[in-house]
């Protein structure tokens, strides 16, 4: 066995030299490995590899499949106080004191219920509260506060004369990863106005969809 | 005795829509701190806020 040391490695030998590919070394060696377009005297790179992985300079075209190994933050967090009774006409909080997950520990469920995640991006965010009351509740909200000011309001049951109901909300939000921070929030008229604290009925999830 | 139901023996005029969400001028909030219910914002237009000696004498 033979062993080849070179800087460049030209493959292909047409006349048109965008026909050819180079694998190189840079002038200056930098731990990465080249691969460009054209002839090894001036090839125009396209992707450079290190021991890290690979970077890709313009599109990448798969016909199969690539498995995606997303490691951005996920936590579902639940009410885990059985019924937590909350004051009529009254935004509350809602208590999420209990997680499920909480990949990167950015959920606070200790003392301020809320998601501040470390990672900046679009976070995919849901929030299911399960309410009662032992007397007709006559409206029900959810909503998403970020940094404290409302954000976006879920289900709005108005009108109704029901004693419980599930009340959910849904957002793609922009969090910047390092002070930005989501709470869930519920609202509700009636008697003896309460939620259920249960992993089943009133939770907080959210995940990173996309980073920045 | 909650908050809502001390406001509305003291101001018996304000009906559910001043507290209601985007619509109302009157936010009542409760951070689930253990501190309890308070007057987040107070915007009503007549009706002026109950001050803390008057909440605290409803009983």
């Amino acid at each position: 066995m033979s062993t080849v040391k070179t800087k460049k490695v030209q493959l292909g030998t047409d006349a048109t030299a965008s026909n050819n590919f180079t694998i190189y070394q840079p002038a200056t060696p930098d731990g990465t490995l080249r691969i460009g377009v054209g002839n090894a005297d001036s090839p125009t790179e396209v992707a450079q590899v290190t021991s890290s992985g690979l970077s890709v300079t313009g599109n990448l075209s798969v016909t199969g499949n690539i498995p995606v190994q997303n490691t951005g933050p996920a936590f579902s967090a639940y009410a885990g106080s059985g019924n937590v009774s909350i004051s009529s006409n009254t935004w509350t909080k809602v208590a999420l004191n209990s997680e499920e997950f909480d990949t990167n520990n950015n959920f606070d469920s200790t003392t301020n219920y809320r998601f501040t995640p470390t990672v900046a991006g679009y976070y995919q965010i849901s929030g299911l509260i399960g309410t009662e009351g032992s007397g007709a509740t006559t409206r029900t909200l959810a909503m998403i506060r970020k940094n404290g000011g409302e954000f976006k309001f879920g289900d709005d049951l108005s009108g109704n004369t029901h004693t419980g109901s599930n009340v959910g909300v849904n957002a793609l939000i922009y969090m910047n990863g390092s002070t930005d921070y989501l709470e869930l929030w519920i609202y509700m008229t009636g008697t003896s106005t309460h939620y259920n604290g249960t992993l089943q009925r009133t939770y907080f999830q959210g995940t990173l969809a996309r980073a920045v | 005795m909650t908050l809502y139901e001390k406001i509305k023996q003291l101001k018996p005029e304000l009906t559910d829509e001043d507290f209601a969400p985007s619509t109302g001028t009157i936010v009542l909030q409760n951070d689930s701190d253990g501190k309890g219910d308070y007057i987040r914002e107070w915007n009503h237009p007549t009706i002026t806020q109950p001050t803390n000696a008057e909440l605290n004498g409803v009983s």
